[in-house]
């Protein structure tokens, strides 16, 4: 694991990804603590007040100090996108290494049908689902998680596929092993790379994917500071404060630049024979 | 009379990591017309480097550090782009290692021949379409019209080579530049485009640099022999001399290690038990689709009996099917047909049982793929251990640990590598590992599929060493699947000859000369080019 | 490519739009919502709404009340709206007209951008040209549309007033005040796409720059112009036609917000609406059409390939 970091921090994609994560951890964890005032807090002389020494980020339309906001806010998306992530990687992984160990037609059935439900756009299924669900971050969680599975288990089979063509697992089939060992101890350490790759430049996707349901009012509700919502209610002022958009606008996009610098170096320091 | 070609201390690195590495030290050598260099030596003796060093096509990382490169009058080296340009395929043509990825995939094969003629030799578009028609006829191309209109994914691999190779002749260069040109193909196909290289520089007088890490071709169709090692031209000598009499270390190295028929190196004879008899098994892979007609068996009733401590040779092209009899007899592949194994049936896949799975064990042609690369050598080893109980009786850590030393040390491996990985091994590293692992399991056939394949001649020839001694020691029958004719002659007891699926001789080895043989069998004993002297 | 490729394309069609056709139809089942009291106001007495549901099957079992509506479906009759009250078939198709305008000058626009952008990137890798794209692929898909849409209203309608940030107008009426009016919706949805695909296609140029028929090409002699232009570029460029074709479906997905941001009446908007007021065969029809679009586009694309491509062998 040290050494994963290690080799993570030498290419310029995972050191940067990395600094930017321990920034947003840092926000998630001790986001009320760090935050210079209390996100609630209505002042109303200071409405509109722009960026300066008493509001770092300036103020909204309540006069609530907008980088507090972020700060506490970032525990309304990031934790969401993540679960979201995890939970569709998972139900995805688990549908395509069955189906790449099923094979023949099970394979065919399952991968056709993928497709189909591939062919919803991501965004279109995730708004079904929510509506169906109702509105909140917790539903919006789940059908993010569900649009995600389909891709995911792609990915997966994709991978497993090859990995079990691969003449170690032919060997291990040779010489009688079990399915649960062919399956957990010789090519799922093999997969394991590349989905967790893939799931990490999917992070940046959810992050994006939750924010643009928040901004729809599908997502978190007010009046929580989750960005995409801060990014909705600020749409009234651009006139006044264009600061009150363009921070929480930018914290989304500092996000998912994070998460896919960190998959792009990911995928440098897991392959260790590529020495290119 | 002045050299085609001419080095003269040539040196060149390549910048990599830490420190520059170098690649060519000090090579000198020249070609005269009409004649034909052979340039012999192992991966990463730098012949490579040598040729795109010729052609001008250096990585970037590529540093040359001193020498000339002559071509007549013509100092390669200190030519312009757009100079090297007129140079390339008018002056040097060059014929490549593997022709199905030498062809665009989506141009014409008569839209890439013409392209070539009309750049290189100044014609018509129409000239060209009909000079090109003469060249693939010439190459005993069969309909050359109806050719022209193909796609190269439409050809195989042998009429690409021919194709390539009449374009090349057909610019006129003063030099041809062969890079391992038969190397990808079969071997009856390779034999047949040697003729054909044998007949063009006849009738043509080309001069020709021919690469190859087989000294055995070269020194068949080349004048001259250079020997090649770590960047360095070790020995050059009259192709008819180099076999009889190697100057240099490293020479006496690869000819001892060429194979040749007539040097056995197995005098025993196998007992009369049968140890595993197939019969009539057939594999077919693929299952039907709709809309799809079913495909044809990959073999097709194929019968033979292995007794025990047999070396029995599978020899045929790719394609034949000698694969898949490998897939079946391990329960890789579905089979239909019977297998006996110590005289108990095994009818499917099913009936493979822990004893038979021991008995039975495989080593496959890519060391790279055969090794899990997230697993130590010394895991690797261990599973057969514990799943067959083949290890020592009583397994706390020491003992394992001791019986995997043991294990590598039985391939000629240190003990201390159970704790490498893969990907810290060489290739014929890591086949000794694969093979410890198959005999870990204490098994009373081996199953070689092309194993030597991939390796070094030098290597191969230590591989075949180490399997010998191993069967010796063991007394395991091994079902060796090579296309290496002259390798296979050296150690099997018999051969049995597959083509498209189906069995066409098996032969003691005494017999592969005889008269009353399959035609096809004859076309490959004599497609195997034996090394001259 | 032979006929039985071609029926197993259209039969895989079919599936999907089966598939999708379940997958709407169940989840707009499960919606939270009672069709009649949505149609007739809270206040209906009892009688009013049995007989509405009467009317619409709704006490018919759940797989036949399916197979009736994809009987309708497929006549192009989705029913009848419950907020308007119009049949919702015209409309979502009208509504879906708009779109496409939408979507293919969104397409043509990321074309003409991204492609020479990754061919440059590729040929001068390593060089300025390639670290700026890049960064340029870095940032822009690291924005979601609606933060793009945003910002860009904010500078070039807001700011600068350059642009109008709302509204429609039809092509046919006003051609100029059309493309005033597309000219924010197009950026905002083609620059997500310039990200990914000069990304996409300087990766498959450098594949191709880097394999042995090219490198064949050259050592023949060939001049470096006719290298590129007759067998790099061409090469790079097919599998493009996939790539595009695979992100229609995330450019159809970013139409939902583009098109409610800038108050587009596309079928985006269109689905927004109903979903916010719960309008069952509106939000069935929507995401039926939509999702049929995405699987047709994948198909003609498949099929461009086809024909661009003669290695592959269909059969």
């Amino acid at each position: 694991m040290t050494d994963l970091l290690r080799r993570l921090m030498r290419t310029p994609q995972g050191a940067i990804g990395l600094i930017l994560l321990a920034v947003l951890t840092a926000a998630c964890l001790f986001g009320p603590w760090l935050a210079p005032h209390d996100p609630e807090k209505m002042d109303f002389l200071g409405r509109f007040r722009p960026l300066g020494a008493q509001n770092w980020f300036g103020a909204d339309q309540f006069g609530r100090d907008v980088l507090s906001r972020l700060l506490v806010g970032a525990r309304s998306t990031l934790p969401m996108a993540l679960a979201a992530t995890l939970l569709g990687t998972v139900a995805g992984a688990v549908v395509g290494t069955a189906s790449a160990y099923l094979g023949g037609r099970w394979d065919e059935a399952i991968m056709r049908t993928i497709d189909a439900v591939m062919a919803v756009p991501g965004l279109l299924l995730a708004l079904l689902l929510v509506s169906t669900l109702g509105n909140g971050a917790g539903n919006a969680m789940i059908a993010i998680a569900v649009t995600f599975a389909p891709g995911m288990a792609r990915v997966t089979r994709a991978v497993a596929l090859t990995v079990r063509g691969q003449d170690y697992v032919k060997s291990a089939t040779v010489r009688g092993e079990s399915a649960s060992w062919i399956i957990f101890r010789e090519m799922l350490p093999n997969v394991m790379a590349p989905v967790v790759i893939e799931a990490t430049i999917r992070v940046s996707f959810a992050v994006m994917l939750f924010a643009t349901l928040s901004f729809l009012g599908l997502g978190a509700q007010p009046p929580a500071s989750e960005w995409g919502l801060m990014v909705a209610e600020a749409r009234h002022y651009v006139h006044q404060a264009p600061w009150i958009i363009i921070a929480p606008s930018l914290a989304i996009a500092m996000t998912a630049i994070a998460f896919n610098l960190l998959g792009d170096g990911l995928r440098d320091a897991m392959n260790p024979r590529d020495e290119r | 009379m002045t050299a085609v070609l001419s080095l003269r201390d040539y040196t060149l690195d390549y910048l990599t990591g830490s420190r520059p590495l170098r690649v060519l030290q000090d090579i000198s050598l020249d070609i005269a017309p009409g004649e034909v260099l052979g340039l012999v030596g192992e991966s990463g003796s730098g012949k490579s480097t040598l040729a795109w060093a010729i052609m001008r096509h250096l990585p970037k990382n590529a540093r040359e550090l001193s020498g000339s490169i002559r071509l007549g009058d013509t100092d390669l080296r200190g030519l312009s782009p757009r100079a090297l340009t007129r140079i390339r395929g008018r002056r040097i043509g060059m014929v490549f290692q593997d022709p199905s990825t030498a062809l665009n995939p989506t141009l014409t094969i008569g839209r890439q021949v013409t392209e070539t003629l009309v750049n290189n030799r100044g014609l018509t578009r129409r000239a060209a379409w009909d000079l090109a028609l003469e060249l693939l006829g010439h190459v005993e191309l069969r309909d050359p019209e109806a050719l022209m209109r193909r796609y190269p994914h439409e050809i195989s691999g042998g009429e690409k080579q021919r194709i390539l190779i009449a374009t090349a002749f057909g610019c006129r260069p003063e030099l041809i530049v062969f890079d391992e040109p038969t190397t990808a193909l079969d071997v009856i196909t390779g034999a047949r485009i040697l003729d054909l290289f044998a007949r063009l520089r006849a009738e043509t007088g080309v001069a020709a640099l021919y690469i190859s890490h087989d000294l055995a071709l070269v020194s068949r169709v080349a004048d001259r022999v250079a020997v090649m090692k770590k960047g360095r031209l070790v020995e050059e000598a009259p192709a008819a001399s180099i076999f009889a009499r190697p100057a240099h270390e490293e020479t006496r190295k690869l000819v001892a290690a060429v194979p040749r028929p007539e040097h056995r190196l197995v005098h025993d004879r196998p007992g009369d038990r049968v140890l595993l008899a197939a019969e009539a098994v057939s594999v077919r892979y693929a299952r039907r689709r709709l809309f799809r007609p079913p495909p044809p068996p990959a073999t097709h009733a194929v019968g033979f009996d292995i007794r025990a401590g047999e070396i029995l040779g599978i020899v045929g092209e790719s394609g034949s099917g000698k694969s898949s009899i490998a897939r079946a007899l391990t329960g890789l592949a579905d089979f239909s047909g019977g297998i006996r194994f110590d005289g108990r049936p095994i009818g499917s896949v099913r009936d493979m049982d822990g004893a038979y799975r021991r008995a039975v064990q495989i080593v496959f042609q890519h060391p790279d793929g055969s090794l899990n690369p997230r697993q130590t050598v010394g895991e690797i080893l261990s599973r057969p251990l514990k799943l067959f109980g083949t290890g020592p009786a009583d397994l706390p850590a020491g003992n394992l640990a001791a019986e995997i030393g043991r294990l590598l040390e039985q391939v000629r491996l240190p003990a201390a590598y159970a704790t490498r990985w893969p990907h810290q091994l060489s290739g014929g590293e890591k086949q000794r590992v694969a093979i410890a692992r198959a005999f870990a399991a204490k098994p009373s056939l081996v199953i070689c599929d092309e194993i030597t394949a991939p390796l070094d001649v030098s290597v191969q020839a230590s591989i075949i060493e180490l399997l010998l001694s191993l069967r010796a020691e063991t007394g395991a029958a091994y079902l060796f699947i090579t296309h290496d004719i002259n390798l296979i002659r050296q150690i099997a007891h018999r051969i049995a000859v597959m083509r498209r699926g189906e069995l066409v001789d098996l032969l003691p080895i005494d017999a592969v000369d005889a008269d009353h043989v399959h035609p096809y069998t004859r076309d490959l004993m004599a497609a195997s080019p034996t090394p001259v002297g | 490519m032979s006929a039985s490729w071609l029926l197993r394309r259209l039969a895989l069609i079919l599936y999907t739009v089966f598939i999708v056709s379940v997958l709407v139809f169940g989840i707009t089942q499960a919606l939270p919502a009672d069709a009649a009291v949505t149609l007739l106001g809270e206040n209906a007495t009892a009688e009013a709404l049995n007989a509405i549901r009467e009317r619409l099957g709704l006490g018919d079992p759940i797989w036949w009340q399916y197979l009736r509506w994809v009987g309708h479906a497929a006549t192009g009759d989705f029913g009848l709206s419950m907020r308007t009250g119009q049949p919702v078939g015209p409309e979502m198709l009208t509504a879906l007209g708009r779109s496409l305008l939408l979507a293919v000058a969104a397409i043509l626009v990321m074309l003409v951008i991204a492609v020479p952008l990754g061919m440059l990137a590729a040929v001068r890798q390593g060089k300025l040209a390639d670290m700026a794209t890049g960064l340029i692929s870095y940032l822009g898909v690291s924005f979601p549309e609606f933060v793009t849409a945003t910002l860009l209203a904010m500078l070039l309608a807001d700011t600068l007033q350059w642009l109008p940030a709302t509204g429609y107008v039809s092509p046919l009426e006003d051609f100029g005040g059309a493309l005033r009016h597309l000219a924010l919706p197009v950026l905002t949805a083609s620059l997500i796409l310039v990200a990914h695909v000069a990304r996409m296609v300087r990766s498959e140029t450098l594949d191709v720059l880097h394999s042995d028929y090219i490198r064949a090409a050259r050592l023949k002699g060939l001049p470096e112009r006719t290298v590129l232009v007759r067998h790099a570029l061409r090469n790079a460029l097919l599998p493009v036609v996939t790539i595009v074709a695979l992100d229609v479906g995330y450019l159809l997905g970013g139409i939902i917000v583009i098109e409610e941001i800038f108050a587009i009446p596309g079928i985006g908007r269109q689905l927004m609406v109903a979903v916010t007021a719960r309008d069952l065969p509106s939000i069935q029809a929507g995401a039926l059409i939509m999702s049929a679009t995405y699987a047709v586009a994948n198909t003609l694309a498949d099929v461009a390939y086809a024909v661009l491509d003669k290695r592959i062998r269909y059969d």
